[in-house]
């Protein structure tokens, strides 16, 4: 190798880096931002001194918010809707994909145009609150996660993975006796744990950060998810919302405040992530050679 | 095997779960039965406030009072009119629905709220006698009264320009009277400090200033008729001066993107030396301010003096929430009972402010919380006023100004200015929701302050407001400004 091109492999090298590190920078330092403003006074923090480093130490916001029962039983009802939505999201979508992906299926070109059909068109969102309606789910928990319970892309994507094993593992299966299910359970699952974690991660983080759901057909107040109960934090101390609300004004919740309650709403599904991950790659591989 | 395993483990916890999250969806309290004592549950629709009102101390309050068990139900905090239509639209059961003007009178044209009239004749002596003659007009339409009007704290001034006083006195500058010794105080102060004097945020165009050239109110009587203030003369003059603070660096040139927490920012950290403070925002901006300079003092600037040599503040007294009773409701007689209960004198300071001597004092005429009761029990207690006696109701309202005594000295220091100076009431306050108005106001407010938000920038040239103007006039602004009129010759007569 000659030098010159060492060099230049050198300046893109550093190049890359220093690109990507600014890119980790503009995500990480709002969050940054967010943990200092969390920990600071709250006259630091109207007075916008507040950067990377927290002024004026304080925890007390914490212990406000982990007092607040709101934001408590919202958190509470983001877990389970994130647990049982994943649970049932998953189950739904993977014994949707699995007979979409046999050949043998009849009419199997069909199925999957309506399916792909209802991923293109859907009723438009009056319609669908007065079938929620009528179906006695509005102001109900399950809302949240069953019309949502299978996502067409998922499936399709499931559906491709089960496509690439390889059609030899099933023929010996079923000449050993085993039933369709017995297949699935037994066979085709285990070899497929890469795309269900990749699309158990894609279900619950969708139903974490969702809020425009619950939004629209939650207001019961005992129902209502995290990011929910956040967005109304954030509304209500809004300034145009205070100019006609001057009681909710005398009210309103301190900025530092807001802070710790978006990161304590953001930490359990960051925690969530790096056990995951890993399978991340594998998984959305669609179609790849499997090794 | 270890995959196979875990798999299992997954598929049973999957299931459990799934069968688990069926079975165990709880039917909430829906309408659930009635109480003992004949009274059926009524359900009341809320605008949006941070809280959970069926758990609030306030709602206990009023059922004990009124022997009413209500459930409570709130609009979201964002896209409430949208989640209102479909409530509507879908038939959603409610007795009592406290509304914005917008929505009220959506309602009222669509036919969905009852006429009062016969109702508040026959079971409403109390609403009668809690709400002054002009507030009705505000909710009638085509003789029908459609709604309980609720007009709040009575008139008060929100904002007053105010200066750092300490840098005011290093300088031996005087509080400027009127936008021309404003002009140089603010100059001064650049000058001697180098930073730009005065802040503020995108809705904070108006107020003091304006109201200097005689751009008070989004209504205005000129020789008995009315006149927008976009087609008023004076706003030129107006656009002409705060130009000229902003190309001489006097006016914040970030005062279009600023949020009002933003301007804060800029004062209380010493980058600014003037803003349009609000008396609720002003114990937290002060506190802030004195903590980053403790020999900061904030002056208050009074209303400056015009031409005329008067100084005027427009004031809006506008109905602000409209209780209705939905056709749909099956106990409509109940409703106006609950409604007519809740305004009786005697239940109705408890509900405002609670009781003499356990969640308020009286001094002087004037009535204090007691804190931390008053907190404790009666926070929320305005997102539960479904009318208000609009004789008591600002004197008692006041007890919630009196909360901290920073807060209240900024309040009382407002309205004190005010009431030395010339307050005009918005004549459009007490006017029934007239249709090309209602229609157009959100579109023209946002034409008119972008607009003027480019003059004073100098982005536009101020020659072109009348080209502006009468693009005004045509998207809406000619249409608002015949009707409004023609409602105002109905009462000038």
């Amino acid at each position: 190798m000659t030098v010159k091109t060492s060099f230049s492999e050198k300046l893109f090298n550093f190049c890359n880096y220093l690109f990507f590190i600014l890119v980790g920078l503009t995500t990480l330092l709002p969050f940054v931002n967010l943990i200092a403003k969390s920990f600071s006074s709250e006259a630091a923090v109207i007075s916008g001194k507040v950067n990377l480093l927290p002024i004026g130490f304080q925890t007390g916001t914490y212990m406000y918010v982990l007092k607040d029962s709101m934001f408590l039983n919202s958190l509470k009802n983001s877990i389970l809707l994130a647990i049982v939505g994943t649970a049932l999201g998953l189950f739904l979508t993977t014994i949707t994909a699995y007979p979409l992906s046999r050949v043998q299926l009849r009419g199997r070109k069909w199925f999957l145009l309506m399916f792909i059909f209802t991923m293109l068109f859907s009723g438009g969102l009056i319609p669908t609150y007065l079938l929620m309606h009528n179906l006695g789910l509005v102001n109900q928990f399950p809302v949240l996660f069953l019309p949502a319970a299978i996502n067409v892309f998922n499936m399709l994507i499931i559906k491709n993975y089960f496509e690439g094993l390889p059609d030899g593992l099933e023929e010996s299966a079923k000449l050993d006796g085993a039933s369709n299910i017995r297949i699935l359970f037994s066979i085709v699952l285990p070899l497929s744990l890469p795309v269900l974690a990749t699309i158990a991660l894609f279900f619950a983080v969708a139903f974490w950060n969702d809020y425009f759901t619950s939004m629209i057909y939650i207001t019961n107040q005992d129902f209502k998810p995290l990011q929910l109960y956040l967005k109304e934090l954030l509304v209500s101390s809004s300034s145009e919302f205070l100019k006609d609300n001057v009681d909710a004004a005398l009210n309103t919740t301190p900025q530092s405040i807001q802070a710790a309650s978006i990161l304590l709403a953001t930490l359990p599904i960051l925690m969530v992530y790096p056990f995951l991950q890993k399978y991340f790659v594998k998984g959305v591989l669609v179609g790849s050679v499997k090794g | 095997m270890k995959k196979g395993s875990w798999l299992a483990i997954v598929l049973v916890f999957a299931l459990a779960l799934a069968a688990c999250g069926n079975n165990s969806t709880p039917a909430p309290g829906s309408g659930s039965g009635g109480d003992g004592e004949g009274n059926p549950n009524l359900t009341m629709l809320m605008q949006y406030s941070l809280f959970d009102p069926n758990a609030d101390p306030v709602a206990k309050n009023i059922e004990d009072a009124t022997g009413y068990k209500v459930t409570y139900e709130m609009l979201p905090a964002e896209s409430a009119d949208e989640k209102l239509n479909l409530m509507v639209a879908n038939k959603q059961n409610f007795d009592i629905m406290k509304l914005g003007s917008a929505q009220f009178y959506k309602l009222a044209t669509a036919g969905a709220l009852e006429p009062l009239n016969d109702l508040i004749e026959s079971h409403g002596p109390n609403i009668k006698a809690a709400i002054k003659e002009d507030s009705w007009e505000s909710v009638t339409i085509d003789g029908k009264i459609y709604a309980i009007p609720e007009t709040g704290s009575g008139i008060s001034v929100g904002e007053e320009l105010v200066v750092r006083q300490d840098w005011m006195e290093e300088l031996s500058l005087k509080n400027p009277t009127t936008p021309d010794e404003l002009y140089e105080v603010l100059k001064a102060i650049k000058k001697a400090k180098n930073i730009v004097p005065l802040t503020g945020s995108k809705d904070s165009i108006y107020g003091d200033i304006a109201a200097a050239f005689g751009v008070l109110n989004d209504w205005n009587d000129v020789d008995g008729k009315l006149l927008h203030k976009a087609e008023l003369p004076q706003m030129k003059e107006f656009l002409t001066y705060m130009n000229k603070l902003y190309s001489e660096g006097l006016l914040d040139s970030e005062m279009p993107i600023n949020t009002s927490a933003k301007a804060i920012e800029k004062f209380s950290s010493g980058n600014a030396a003037m803003i349009k403070l609000a008396w609720w925002s002003a114990s937290s901006a002060e506190a802030a301010l004195v903590k980053n300079f403790p020999e900061a003092k904030i002056g208050i600037i009074p209303y400056l003096v015009g031409k005329d040599g008067k100084s005027s503040i427009g004031v809006n007294l506008a109905t602000t929430w409209f209780i209705a009773i939905p056709k749909i409701s099956k106990q409509k007689e109940h409703a106006i009972k609950l409604l007519d209960t809740k305004l009786k004198k005697d239940i109705f300071i408890k509900l405002a402010i609670g009781e003499e001597g356990v969640h308020h004092e009286v001094k002087d005429g004037k009535y204090y919380p007691i804190l931390p009761k008053f907190n404790d029990d009666l926070t929320n207690a305005s997102s539960y006023m479904t009318g208000v006696n609009e004789y008591d109701y600002p004197a008692y309202w006041q007890a919630r100004v009196r909360k901290d005594p920073v807060l209240q000295s900024y309040y009382e220091a407002f309205q004190e200015n005010a009431a030395k100076g010339n307050i005009v009431v918005d004549p459009m306050s007490i006017a029934p929701p007239i249709d090309a108005v209602s229609k157009n106001k959100q579109k023209l407010t946002k034409l008119l302050d972008d607009t003027v938000l480019m003059y004073i920038a100098g982005a536009q040239s101020r020659d072109n407001y009348d080209t502006f103007l009468s693009q005004w006039m045509a998207e809406g602004g000619a249409e608002s400004v015949k009707e409004a009129n023609e409602w105002y010759q109905t009462i000038s007569k």
